[in-house]
């Protein structure tokens, strides 16, 4: 089997990408009925949906907090999202550590002082994995709990990058991550100065080159973050288009006060 | 399942509703609630569909895998059939929260695709998925993925099931003779075309030249990776699950959450396309007079029509534009 060239002399990566270019992103809010808020992310093949359950009272007593919300987190990946088709038992070990990376993060986004003694549910499914699952379910999460009008102090927006044949790749997809060099994946909140919420990297990587494929990642979170807002936005203005015309057919309707139920309850931007 | 709240006065207010005819949403009684389809979306499965039944949505891909056929019907590849519930649905699938749910839901699948002893009649004919008899077939895995519970969650499975074997292509298989040592070769055709190149010097089997040296004379099998060259099944004959059930003594279909709650009695048929019964299953708490019984597998079969026809025009356009796509 021919080595496998990550890198072409043109340039070029395995699906015609540039090095430091992310793949396509693609999201929908509000997907789900049920659930309070929901959003479907795509990072090239990669599908992810997320989906909030709450603010709501606590299920078990004993663990309920007086001064903030309690987050509970799932993550759960389709039998059919791999190329091989694998029987995932819900404790597989790399869920466990994807659902806490999940929360983590989240609880460092979430207002959760706003919310003492309640919890907030948030699942994530797979639908399809082709690398950087961990970074979307991230975004996922963080556009539902969005949509579920949660208040955060940030958006949080995720991203992974590595090094192949001497070359910081951004965004790798299942082939690259395969390709066993290492793989950094990083969350950052892009308006306090990037600062990083999670930083995981597998696989060996040099302190210098480190900087750098830190760097790619960061940046790359910024564009992630550049696109959520444009969703987000635009989510809201459909929102607030739909209100209008639903009050112009009210007797006697509202003002329009209710406007901003479903953006996010954060004054900076 | 977390049991949504249903008040006594929602109760009464939906049974009159349906012995008027009328229900919350302004269907009539055999009315189905709009059928979105949609195919082909992961592109790392065989096939797949998304059916959206009112607020339910239902993901089924289907992976098919080089397996062994069972030794009862050695001329025939199987199904396996499984359906997830994802915490996405509702919080209470957590863990293992679905996991009755699920099985309930899979084995009311297998019931009602079981095929005779020669693998035809059963639905989809198992016998096209032999590869080698008695040793190689492709295995059909169904995997089916609640996304969103809206009420009706077995009629959106089966429909969901159906549209993926619909769109499943299954990679063609060449089986190619392996060296056998008493000079014999299997009658097998072989076709020119050869991807891994070693086998492109086969025309004269007689020659024997260029055959891999192989000690185990049994046929061995390559998969042709050309799409334009992949099978595809016939999924007409499937069956679709549908749910006929009692509020204050009407036969109902296509029920959604609240309605199921002011149900206490339902029967489950599988009726194919052309209206035969192909499985019956009974529901929930309350006993059914055996005359309304033959009622309601009445009323199942005329609310089968329309839900095949609303199918199979979904899988027809989709189908199209995927014809459209390509060429």
């Amino acid at each position: 089997m021919p080595a496998a060239e990550y890198v072409s002399p043109e340039g070029l990566r395995l699906d015609g990408r540039r090095p430091k270019e992310l793949r396509q992103l693609r999201a929908e809010l509000g997907v789900l009925s049920s659930a309070t808020g929901s959003a479907l992310f795509e990072m090239g093949n990669t599908k992810v949906l997320a989906a909030v359950f709450g603010p709501k009272p606590v299920e078990q007593r004993s663990q309920e907090d007086e001064k903030r919300a309690i987050i509970k987190c799932e993550y759960a990946m389709a039998t059919f999202s791999t190329g091989e088709r694998r029987r995932r038992g819900k404790a597989d070990r790399r869920a466990t550590e994807i659902t806490m990376a999940i929360r983590n993060t989240l609880e460092q986004t979430i207002l959760t002082e706003l919310l003492p003694r309640s919890q907030i549910d948030i699942y994530v499914q797979v639908l399809q994995a082709d690398g950087g699952t961990r970074c979307a379910c991230i975004n996922a999460a963080c556009l539902a709990v969005a949509a579920a009008a949660i208040p955060m102090r940030d958006l949080v927006a995720s991203c992974a990058a590595g090094y192949l044949e001497s070359t910081p790749l951004l965004d790798l997809n299942y082939l690259e991550d395969s390709g066993g060099g290492p793989d950094v994946a990083v969350a950052i909140h892009p308006n306090y100065d990037n600062r990083v919420v999670l930083l995981q990297q597998d696989n060996r990587l040099a302190i210098e080159t480190f900087e750098q494929v830190l760097e790619l990642a960061v940046a790359g979170c910024r564009a992630v973050s550049g696109f959520m807002r444009e969703r987000l936005q635009e989510h809201t203005q459909a929102l607030a288009a739909a209100q209008d015309a639903g009050e112009q057919d009210d007797v006697g309707g509202g003002d329009g006060e209710d406007d901003d139920d479903d953006v996010m309850g954060v004054d900076d931007f | 399942m977390a049991a949504p709240l249903i008040s006594q006065g929602e109760v009464e207010w939906i049974t009159a509703g349906v012995s008027y005819n009328t229900r919350n949403d302004g269907r009539k009684r055999e009315d189905f609630r709009q059928l979105k389809v949609q195919l082909g979306m992961l592109a790392q499965a065989t096939g797949s569909a998304r059916v959206q039944l009112g607020e339910t949505d239902v993901i089924v891909g289907v992976k098919a895998e080089i397996g062994v056929p069972d030794a009862d019907r050695p001329d025939c590849g199987r199904i396996v059939f499984g359906v997830e519930c994802s915490p996405v649905a509702s919080p209470a699938f957590r863990g293992r929260g679905g996991d009755e749910l699920s099985s309930e839901l899979a084995r009311a699948l297998e019931r009602s695709m079981y095929p005779g002893p020669s693998g035809r009649g059963g639905g989809i004919d198992l016998s096209v998925l032999s590869i080698v008899s008695g040793k190689t077939c492709w295995v059909l895995h169904v995997d089916a993925l609640l996304l969103n519970i809206g009420g009706n969650l077995h009629d959106a499975v089966s429909a969901a099931a159906k549209a993926a074997l619909a769109d499943a292509k299954v990679p063609k298989v060449q089986v190619v003779p392996g060296e056998d040592p008493n000079g014999k070769r299997a009658r097998l055709q072989l076709p020119g075309h050869s991807r891994a190149g070693c086998y492109s010097s086969v025309s004269d089997p007689e020659a024997g030249l260029a055959w891999p040296s192989k000690r185990v004379y049994e046929p061995d099998y390559e998969v042709d990776d050309d799409p334009s060259e992949a099978m595809r099944l016939d999924a007409s004959g499937m069956p679709i699950c549908i749910t006929v059930s009692l509020i204050g003594g009407h036969c109902v279909v296509d029920l959604t959450v609240q309605e199921e709650l002011c149900s206490a009695a339902a029967m489950q048929v599988a009726v194919d396309a052309s209206g035969g019964v192909c499985g019956i299953t009974k529901r929930r708490q309350k006993g059914i007079e055996a005359s309304l019984a033959m009622e309601m597998i009445e009323v199942a079969q005329r609310a089968a029509a329309q839900l095949h026809t609303a199918l199979s025009s979904s899988l027809a356009e989709q189908q199209g534009q995927q014809q459209m796509a390509v060429g």
